[in-house]
């Protein structure tokens, strides 16, 4: 099918494992983008593996992660690391534009995958690389999955309780923020070289990606305006209310800057005296006391659902608002009126129901045009058309392991 | 101009009506790759520039407490344009719409009403220039539905995307306050969004409008969790440290004080080198209730605290080195200070660009640029506007305005 998508016409190679490429490789599908995802022949992407599974039934074809991952994606099983592989791989960079890839530096090195190495045979290509420690830095040897780069980021001084161990961000979102900037460096390379008229190499570290977002501006005003502080567990110190207040039926998140609405909420309880409390006048020292102030309100959020909470505060223009758990999400009204969730059909699945866009365009638009593939689903296609491998050859490769 | 110069935005003018973060992050990509960015502020306040608040005291590079923040939000703004303009004057509005024919790319994280009230929807502006592209970083989205003009920060639209709902410990269900990542989150997809609006403008010679949602481009990461809903029914709740299909998975007490190291176990080669490695030390890691991935998962809590009687002996420097030699994901878990030590980290180059800072005329240092070129693109360059720096020169030079007429909309507090 014919892709309208921003990067319709673009061929991209995703070279490597697990989310955060991956994530990459969807955000360039998913706008038009042809992207080859390059499997191990066996097992294919580790996320195939990783499920979660249908009656928790481990199925390569089922697992959550890959089809909500590989959407758009056509797949080719190919082991580039034999030597037969990596000749195919060079057949197939040079009707590529850009390469996307995690590899580690130690694969970087023994299976020659550097810029220079892959673009040796087409000086047009671009390719981005996504690695956790940094492409040139001293400890870009050094293994890392999206736990280490949460930690070696500095993110988890500020998340849990101070008595217990700091939290990570759950769910490998180190890697899916990876992927964001990975899918970034790899258009500024592709425009940088519509610039020079020759393919360029650019890439990013996960650990940095982090660290950047550290609240405020990234690391310098983390380690310089509030570094010192510990981590405050439901809390956030800085400035008062920053916290998850318990409501009857679960949590709400309760956070104000703005004094107009911090008073709005106070005369929405009915303007009482602990409102006018001293300690209360600077909301950026008042933290200091927070578990006496808390008492004063926390009992009337306690006392009401989240949906009467919700009702109110948005009614009365507060930013106080529920924590939603992802069954509830999920059934939003107001993601179903955007029409978020996309129903796709699998040859395996039947149909299944995945996330939808992240954004909207109004005349290019994101759009599923196929679902997540099946493993090795696209070799023929791949190695007839793009490779030029007659049916005789890919039998060869299919007996020798290097496809299947 | 020579080749070595151009950076892969260079040439493209940006229109910045970024405020608090979101915003202002986005406009701050586009100035760090080459990109002309031109903030747009109002003439009576500082609208744009800041979370509107203080900033936090604490002490600088230079050992001051200082109570602004010139390292924190505005920061933003480096290397920034500033234009102040009275966009609800007809004239501010007339000026706006002749800088509209000239620019490539509009940048606001209003919220969704905002830029239609001041007659300024896209509508209007592709009628003034087709290859327009309009980036709109809502909270909620542009179009209909019932969180669209909600006010919110980013920890509770956390909330409410049900982000929040899986970060917490695994024994509670209180949800921990987080690290409000949500804006940055959607400034990075709004960056990639808006760079692949113009590789289409390229191929189409058309613009285009760009709605973005912040809570849906967060909502992706925690896809995992929703699929397993999807397909399984399972609502997830918090998770503490761990995540299916790796165990051990964690963070572990290490000697000194508050002092952890993480440590990831992906499969069964980085098993056997961990209880080799420590086995000897550790007898109890030998036990067969760990010795399959399954086993581990569903013994973790024991695993977990016999680990960490183990990790509790150590620095975790140490540690860290001694594992990452037998080939196990480690690392210690960074605090402020260590990282600014870290010696991987500044070869980032993430935080050691001292600059001036203009509008409070002191020193600043300034986070780095995540994305690296091979050919050196990637550092930062350009301080602090202040407020309308450089209102002459875009009304007199870029758009033709004479002099008089520019002091003249000066006077009445046009610009």
């Amino acid at each position: 099918m014919e892709t309208v998508g921003p990067l319709a016409g673009l061929r991209v190679l995703e070279i490597g494992d697990f989310i955060s490429v991956g994530y990459a490789g969807k955000l360039l599908a998913d706008l038009g983008a042809d992207v080859i995802k390059i499997e191990d022949p066996i097992d294919g992407d580790s996320v195939r593996g990783h499920g979660p599974f249908p009656d928790d039934i481990v199925h390569l074809e089922k697992s959550g992660l890959h089809l909500f991952l590989n959407t758009n994606k056509k797949s080719l099983t190919l082991d580039y690391m034999s030597v037969k592989g990596r000749q195919i791989l060079d057949k197939l960079i040079s009707h590529t534009d850009l390469i996307i890839s995690n590899n580690t530096h130690q694969e970087i090195q023994d299976y020659s995958l550097d810029y220079a190495s892959l673009s040796r045979n087409n000086p047009q290509l671009s390719v981005s690389s996504i690695t956790v420690f940094g492409y040139d830095t001293p400890y870009r040897d050094w293994l890392g999955t999206a736990l280490t780069a949460t930690a070696a980021s500095g993110a988890p001084t500020k998340i849990g309780h101070p008595e217990k161990a700091p939290l990570w961000l759950p769910y490998c979102a180190a890697d899916f923020h990876g992927g964001v900037h990975g899918a970034i460096a790899a258009l500024l390379a592709l425009r940088m070289g519509k610039i020079s008229g020759q393919g360029h190499h650019a890439w990013i570290s996960t650990v940095e990606v982090i660290a950047s977002y550290l609240n405020g501006s990234g690391v310098p005003h983390f380690v310089f305006n509030g570094g010192l502080a510990s981590r405050d567990g439901t809390h956030r110190s800085g400035f008062y209310p920053w916290q998850v207040v318990p409501a009857a039926d679960g949590y709400m998140e309760v956070i104000t800057m703005v004094d107009d609405q911090w008073n709005r909420f106070t005369k929405l309880m009915g303007n009482p005296d602990w409102a006018k409390d001293e300690r209360l006048r600077d909301r950026w020292t008042s933290f200091e006391w927070h578990e006496e102030l808390d008492a004063y309100w926390h009992p009337w959020l306690k006392e009401r659902t989240r949906e009467e909470l919700f009702e109110i505060f948005s009614e009365h223009r507060i930013p106080f608002q529920p924590v939603n758990r992802i069954d509830e999400v999920v059934a939003s009204e107001h993601l179903e009126t955007r029409d978020f969730w996309q129903t796709v059909e699998h040859p395996v699945m039947g149909t299944y129901t995945t996330l939808g866009a992240p954004y909207k365009f109004s005349e290019t638009p994101w759009h599923i045009y196929r679902p997540a593939p099946l493993l090795g689903q696209h070799n023929q296609e791949i190695l007839t058309n793009l490779v030029g491998l007659s049916e005789y050859e890919q039998q060869r490769l299919r007996d020798s392991g290097v496809i299947v | 101009m020579s080749m070595d110069t151009l950076g892969p935005l260079s040439g493209i003018r940006v229109l910045d009506h970024g405020h608090v973060w979101a915003g202002p992050l986005l406009g701050m990509s586009f100035k760090d790759m080459g990109a002309e960015v031109i903030k747009i502020q109002s003439p009576s306040g500082n609208s744009g520039v800041s979370m509107g608040g203080r900033g936090m005291p604490g002490t600088t590079a230079g050992g001051d407490v200082e109570e602004l923040d010139p390292m924190g939000f505005h920061a933003f703004d480096r290397g920034k344009k500033s234009l102040t303009l009275n966009l609800q004057s007809p004239e501010g509005v007339e000026i706006y719409k002749r800088l509209v024919a000239k620019t490539d790319v509009i940048v606001e994280n209003f919220s969704a009403r905002v830029m239609p009230a001041l007659g300024l929807a896209y509508e209007v502006l592709s009628e003034i220039n087709p290859q327009i592209i309009l980036a709109s970083l809502s909270a909620s989205g542009a179009t209909e539905g019932p969180w669209r003009d909600l006010v919110t920060y980013g920890p509770s639209l956390a909330a409410l995307y049900g982000i929040k709902s899986v970060l917490g410990y695994h024994d509670s269900e209180h949800p921990q306050e987080d690290q409000a990542d949500l804006d940055p989150t959607a400034a990075g997809h709004a960056f990639f969004a808006t760079l692949a609006a113009l590789e289409a403008r390229d191929r189409t010679g058309k613009g285009q409008h760009l709605d973005i949602a912040q809570g849906e481009a967060s909502i992706q990461r925690i896809g995992e969790p929703i699929m397993d809903y999807l397909l399984t029914g399972r609502i997830a709740g918090p998770q503490g440290n761990r995540y299916p299909g790796m165990a051990p998975h964690g963070f572990y007490r290490c000697s000194g004080d508050d002092s952890w190291i993480s440590i990831s176990i992906r499969d069964e080669d980085e098993w056997t080198r961990l209880i080799e490695f420590c086995g000897d030390m550790v007898p109890a890691i030998k036990d067969e209730r760990f010795s399959t991935l399954s086993d581990r998962l569903t013994f973790q809590d024991e695993l977990d605290s016999i680990l960490e009687g183990w990790t509790i002996n150590y620095e975790s420097w140490d540690l860290t080195r001694q594992l990452q030699k037998i080939r196990i994901p480690a690392y210690p878990v960074m605090g402020a200070i260590e990282l600014a030590a870290d010696e991987n980290f500044n070869a980032l180059n993430q935080s050691n660009l001292v600059m001036r800072n203009t509008t409070y005329s002191k020193d600043a240092i300034y986070r780095g640029v995540v994305w690296k070129l091979d050919d050196g693109w990637g550092e930062i360059s350009g301080s602090l506007p202040k407020a309308g720096a450089d209102n002459n020169d875009i009304l007199i030079d870029l758009l033709g305005y004479d002099g008089n007429t520019v002091k003249d909309f000066e006077m009445r507090g046009v610009i």
